[in-house]
């Protein structure tokens, strides 16, 4: 069987992170990309209203960036030490045909791998991961020009507060007893099982892939062409236009 | 409007004498593919805004799309909701 690439990309800006993932969605080459955002960013999904989602004067005073991604579903807050963002890209032959086949195929593997950290995770509802019926884990995905891209968010340590600062949410969700409730629907891998290893996150990862999907992967960097590419589509990602187009 | 399917749809729009001027759709649903969305916007300007009018443009519409997390009968739920709610 073709090896995958593993491509672990430390930290990147949020237009530099989505213009890669772009990037590799063109090329379709068989890849699990593991990155963070820095400086901290919330994504938005493709048919969000950046207004109606994001309050921007507080993300401008905290420094976050706001990025528009190219998959559908919601705001994600990606914390440049509280989480770790995937993707995974291949041509469509090589998932299930049905989204929500392929979802369920994608987001067990990622469950696996949580399951080598000492985490009882599971895929539920349509891209969510939880664990004792907690979200620990959302995802989204898009297929163009033959191939599948997935990418998502595993949560690492949670701050609510910090959170809902960044969103708009209701006046109710930002009260004490809205962010008790909140961090009641939602964990992290330091909530359930402590500090990990990046490093050792990422291996947990791969092996979820290996024995769920049986893929084998090797350690490689972007081409010349992805490259290229991915500095191509930045330009739309730091655009107001696409940003703000809905 | 929250819908069944566990997703968010929003619309924002602007009606004049019953007849959708522009409309705006926006929320936390998936729909591939996903620019097809300017399409239907596009296809719902010009369009009486009742029921069966919207179910014309709709329909034949959602049928060369794949919608996950919400239904084309939410999406013409939340038009005629919000067209209600302004009125």
């Amino acid at each position: 069987m073709e090896k995958w690439r593993v491509l672990i990309h430390g930290t990147g800006d949020a237009f530099t992170n989505m213009a890669i993932d772009e990037a590799l969605l063109i090329s379709g080459k068989p890849t699990l990309r593991l990155y963070r955002w820095k400086p901290s960013a919330i994504s938005i999904g493709y048919f969000q209203s950046m207004e109606e989602e994001v309050n921007l004067e507080e993300c401008t005073r905290q420094g976050i960036d706001v990025v528009r991604r190219i998959t559908g579903g919601g705001a994600v807050y990606h914390d440049e030490r509280g989480e770790i963002t995937y993707s995974l890209v291949c041509p469509q032959q090589m998932v299930p045909v049905r989204i929500l086949d392929s979802y369920r195929l994608i987001c067990t593997s990622l469950a696996g791998g949580l399951g080598v950290l000492g985490i009882e995770a599971h895929h539920a509802g349509i891209n969510d991961i939880v664990v004792n019926g907690k979200k620990i884990s959302g995802s989204a995905q898009t297929r163009r020009y033959g191939n599948v891209l997935q990418h998502g968010t595993i949560l690492i340590s949670v701050d609510v507060k910090k959170m809902f600062s960044l969103l708009k949410v209701g006046p109710e969700k930002i009260s004490d007893k809205g962010i008790a409730s909140a961090e009641e629907r939602v964990t992290s891998i330091e909530r359930e099982v402590g500090s990990v290893d990046e490093r050792e996150l990422m291996e947990a990862l791969l092996k979820g892939f290996q024995d769920v999907m049986g893929l084998s992967f090797h350690e490689g960097a972007l081409d010349t062409k992805e490259r290229e590419m991915a500095e191509e589509v930045r330009k739309k990602y730091v655009s107001r236009e696409w940003n703000f187009k809905r | 409007m929250k819908v069944a399917g566990g997703k968010l749809i929003k619309c924002r729009m602007t009606v004049r004498t019953g007849i959708i001027v522009n409309i705006k759709l926006s929320g936390d649903f998936f729909m591939h593919p996903e620019e097809k969305i300017d399409e239907l916007e596009e296809k719902l300007a010009g369009c009486p805004l009742d029921e069966k009018h919207l179910r014309n443009i709709c329909s034949p519409f959602f049928e060369g799309v794949e919608l996950i997390g919400a239904t084309p009968e939410d999406f013409i739920a939340v038009m005629l909701k919000a067209h209600r709610r302004d009125n």
